[in-house]
C-alpha cells in the first residue's frame, strides 16, 4: 500500500537550517514540499530559487494550499506569530530552536499548540547524531556507573545578520547555544537545570557587535550532576571550521568524550587560504526530518516537545540573569 | 657555583633532582627530610648529603628548592629567608592566604628572592601560546579555557592519605592542581576579579575529587578551568585555548604526539606507545630551574614572582569558598 503523501510548508526561512531541512525533504519519498513563504520578499525570492520550492506571496495563501504540517524556521522573535498563524491549520509544527525569545512566548506557542491539537516539535537535531546516540546509549547502559559531572561546549563563529540583532534574536551566543547541549543533557538523563550561574561577554569576541558573543555556563542538573557549557561565538573565520558540539562525561568508572561532529577531511585549499575540516558524518538535519515526518504520518508525540523546547530556553534566559546579577540562579518549574 | 640544598625528598623532589645533577653551575649539597631515611635514600642515589636538621642545610647552601608539601611551606621559607638563602618554592606557594603572605613579606624584608615553581609557564607548548598572545596573534584574550585532569595521586598510599585526600593539608584539586592553570590564566589574560565553582571537593567521596571554575578577570574577558583527580588511573589530560578577537590558539595533549611505535607480540597483543620529547634543556623543570638560576644571577627578569605565586593561591581559595557558599567570589574582599 502507498503511503499517503506528506504535504509540507515552510513559514520563514530566515534560519540557515532551512536551507538544510528543506533539501532533505526534498530527497525524501512520500513528502511534497508545497511551497515557501518569508516576509522578506528578497530572502523569499533567493531561497525558493536555492532549493527549488515554489514561494508563495502571501502565508495565508500557503496554508490554504493544504497542508499536514509547516516548518517555522524564521528569526527567533517571530516564531511565535507564525506558530499562532499555523496552529489549527495543519496537524503538525517543526519549530527552529530556541523555541521563542522569552518564556510568555514559548508558554504562548505551548498554550495555543495545545488548544488547537496541532503536535508541536522542536529541531535539536544534534539527537540525531550518531556518536551523540552512542553516547545515550552507552549512558543508558550504565557504563560509566554514577556520573558526577559534564563538561560541555557548543562552539560557534559569529553569524551575523539577524542573529546579532537583540529584538529578533533575544540574545547572542547564550540564546544561539545554549538550548542544544542543555536539551541534549535534559534528554540524556531526564532531568531538569535547577540552578545556573553564567559568565556572559557582550562584544568581548567581536567589538562593536552590541550583543553577547562569549558565554560560560555552570549548572546543577536534579540528579545531582553538575557541569559547564561554553556557548563562545569563539571561532575566528580563519577556524578551519564553523564550531563544535562538544560533551565530556565523567562517572566512577572512567571519562567518555564525544566531539559530536568531528568526522573530518581535512582540505588544504589554496583557492580559500585556509585549511578546511569538511564533514563526512551523517546528516544530522536528515535524522530530525525522517523522525518529523515520522511523526506527521503517524498518531505518535513528537519525540522533541514544546516543553522541551521551553525548559532549554528557560536555561538559556537564567544564564542571562545570572551574568546580570553576579550570582547563581535558582529555576523554579 | 650556586650550592643547593633541597628540603623534602618526595615525588617532585625527585623530578628536580633529574634536572639540578645536570645542570652546569650547580652544586648539589645535600637534603633536608622530616624522614632521615628519605633524605639518605636521596644523597645515596643522587649524591650530596643528608642533614639532620634544616638549620644544618641552611648553613651550607646559598639556596634552597622546597619541595615539602603545601603546608609545610611558611616555616620552611621563613627560616631561609632569615637566613638570606634564595629560594624556588613548590606549587601552590601555600595552603592558605596569610601563610603566602606571611612569606612573601619575610622575603621582601630580608631581601631574597622567592620564586614560585609555577612550571606550566615552562611547559614549551603553554609558553608558546602566551608568546604567540603577546605577540598579537589573537588580539585581545576573551575566554580562555584549560583542564589539566588525571587520577587521584597514588590513593591508599600513606602519603597519599595524609596529604592529597586531606583537605586541610592540601586543599583538593583546586588548590594542588587548579593553581596550575590559575597562575597561567593569569599570565595570559590578567588579573581575575572573581570566581565561581562547582566540584567534587565536598562531596566525601575518598579518592575522587574534580572542580570546574569559571573566572571573570578585571579585563571583562571570562575563562574556564577544570581540575581533576576524578579521571581513571593512567589518564593524564591537559589543554588550553585561548579566543580573543583576532583568533584563537588551541592545545590539547591528545593532539598527534611526533613520535608513534605500534608493537607486537603473542603475549600482550598490540602495544601502542606515544612519546612527545624534548631537547634536555628544553624539558620544563630543568626550564623552571635554569631559569631560577638566571634570575639569582643576574641574568634573567624572573618571569614569574612571588606576587603571582601568592594571587594564584588567593584565586584557589576564592574557589574552594565558592564551591563550599554555592556563591561567586570577589577576589579583591578574599580574605579566606
Amino acid at each position: 500500500m502507498k503511503e499517503k503523501t506528506v504535504r509540507i510548508g515552510f513559514l520563514g526561512v530566515a534560519h540557515m537550517h532551512s536551507v538544510s531541512y528543506a533539501s532533505n525533504l526534498l530527497r525524501m519519498g512520500g513528502v511534497e514540499v508545497v511551497g515557501m513563504w518569508d516576509r522578506s520578499p528578497s530572502l523569499a525570492a533567493d531561497w525558493s530559487r536555492r532549493v527549488s520550492i515554489r514561494r508563495y506571496d502571501d502565508a495565508e495563501q500557503l496554508l490554504d494550499a493544504g497542508l499536514d504540517a509547516v516548518v517555522v524556521c524564521s528569526e527567533n522573535a517571530l516564531h511565535r506569530p507564525l506558530v499562532e498563524l499555523a496552529a489549527g491549520r495543519v496537524g503538525a509544527i517543526l519549530c527552529e530552536k530556541p523555541i521563542a525569545t522569552t518564556l510568555a512566548d514559548a508558554q504562548a506557542i505551548l498554550d495555543r499548540c495545545a488548544a488547537t491539537g496541532v503536535r508541536l516539535q522542536i529541531a535539536f537535531p544534534v539527537r540525531f547524531a550518531p556518536s551523540i546516540v552512542e553516547l545515550k546509549r552507552r549512558l543508558d547502559a550504565g557504563e560509566l556507573g554514577e556520573i558526577f559531572a559534564v563538561s560541555c561546549t557548543n562552539h560557534g563563529s559569529m553569524p551575523g545578520g539577524w542573529f546579532v540583532d537583540p529584538e529578533l534574536a533575544g540574545g547572542g551566543a547564550v540564546i544561539d547555544h545554549t538550548v542544544h547541549v542543555i536539551d541534549l543533557l535534559r534528554w540524556f538523563w531526564r532531568v531538569e537545570v535547577t540552578e545556573v550561574y553564567a559568565e556572559v561577554g557582550y562584544s568581548l569576541l567581536h567589538p562593536g557587535l552590541g550583543i553577547d558573543d562569549a558565554g560560560l555556563l555552570s549548572f546543577m542538573l536534579s540528579n545531582g550532576v553538575y557541569g559547564s557549557l561554553d556557548t563562545s561565538w569563539s571561532r575566528p573565520p580563519s577556524y578551519p571550521v564553523w564550531g563544535d558540539v562538544k560533551i565530556e562525561v565523567i562517572g566512577e568508572r572512567g571519562v567518555m568524550y564525544v566531539d559530536a561532529l568531528h568526522q573530518y577531511i581535512t582540505v588544504a585549499s589554496n583557492a580559500t587560504g585556509k585549511t578546511q575540516w569538511v564533514s563526512y558524518g551523517s546528516d544530522i538535519d536528515r535524522g530530525l526530518m525522517i523522525d518529523f515526518v515520522e511523526m506527521v504520518r503517524s498518531d505518535r508525540a513528537p519525540s522533541i516537545t514544546g516543553e522541551d523546547g521551553l525548559a532549554a530556553l528557560a536555561v538559556a534566559l537564567a544564564a542571562y540573569e545570572s551574568a546580570h546579577s553576579g550570582q547563581p540562579v535558582t529555576l523554579h518549574r | 657555583m650556586q650550592k643547593v640544598g633541597i628540603i623534602g625528598t618526595g615525588s617532585i623532589a625527585n623530578v628536580h633532582l633529574d634536572s639540578w645533577r645536570r645542570m652546569p653551575g650547580v652544586e648539589l649539597v645535600g637534603y633536608y627530610d622530616l624522614v632521615p631515611e628519605a633524605a639518605a635514600r636521596a644523597a645515596q642515589r643522587y649524591g650530596g648529603r643528608s642533614f639532620a636538621s634544616l638549620g644544618a642545610l641552611l648553613a651550607a647552601v646559598d639556596v634552597v628548592d622546597v619541595c615539602t608539601p603545601a603546608a609545610t611551606h611558611k616555616e620552611i621559607v621563613l627560616a631561609a629567608a632569615a637566613a638570606g638563602k634564595a629560594i624556588i618554592c613548590e606549587k601552590p606557594l601555600a595552603r592558605h592566604l596569610a601563610d603566602a603572605r606571611e612569606m612573601v613579606e619575610a622575603c621582601q624584608r630580608n631581601d631574597v628572592m622567592l620564586f614560585p615553581a609555577q612550571v606550566v609557564r615552562f611547559f614549551p607548548m603553554y609558553r608558546r601560546v602566551k608568546e604567540r598572545i603577546d605577540a598579537g596573534a589573537i588580539g585581545r584574550p576573551a575566554v580562555y579555557r584549560s583542564a589539566r585532569c588525571g587520577a587521584f595521586p597514588r590513593p591508599g598510599a600513606k602519603f597519599s592519605a595524609g596529604h592529597y585526600a586531606d583537605f586541610a593539608q592540601s586543599g583538593g584539586v583546586a588548590l594542588d592542581v587548579g593553581v596550575h592553570d590559575i597562575d597561567f590564566a593569569r599570565w595570559c589574560c590578567g588579573e581575575i576579579e572573581r570566581v565561581f565553582a562547582r566540584g567534587l571537593t565536598f562531596a566525601n567521596r575518598p579518592y575522587q575529587d574534580h572542580a570546574q571554575i569559571m573566572l571573570r578577570f578585571t579585563s571583562g574577558a571570562i575563562g574556564y578551568i577544570e581540575a581533576s583527580w576524578a579521571h581513571p588511573r593512567g589518564v593524564f589530560r591537559t589543554r588550553v585555548e585561548v579566543a580573543g578577537d583576532g583568533g584563537l590558539i588551541e592545545w590539547d595533549s591528545l593532539d598527534r604526539p611526533p613520535l608513534m611505535a605500534e608493537l607486537y607480540d603473542e603475549a600482550s597483543g598490540l602495544q601502542r606507545i606515544a612519546s612527545s620529547p624534548t631537547a634536555p634543556e628544553d624539558e620544563p623543570y630543568y626550564a623552571e630551574l635554569a631559569h631560577f638560576i638566571d634570575v639569582i644571577e643576574g641574568r634573567a627578569q624572573p618571569i614569574v614572582t612571588a606576587h603571582d605565586g601568592l594571587e594564584a593561591v588567593r584565586a584557589a581559595l576564592a574557589a574552594i569558598e565558592s564551591m563550599r557558599t554555592g556563591q561567586s567570589v570577589a577576589l579583591k574582599d578574599f580574605g579566606e
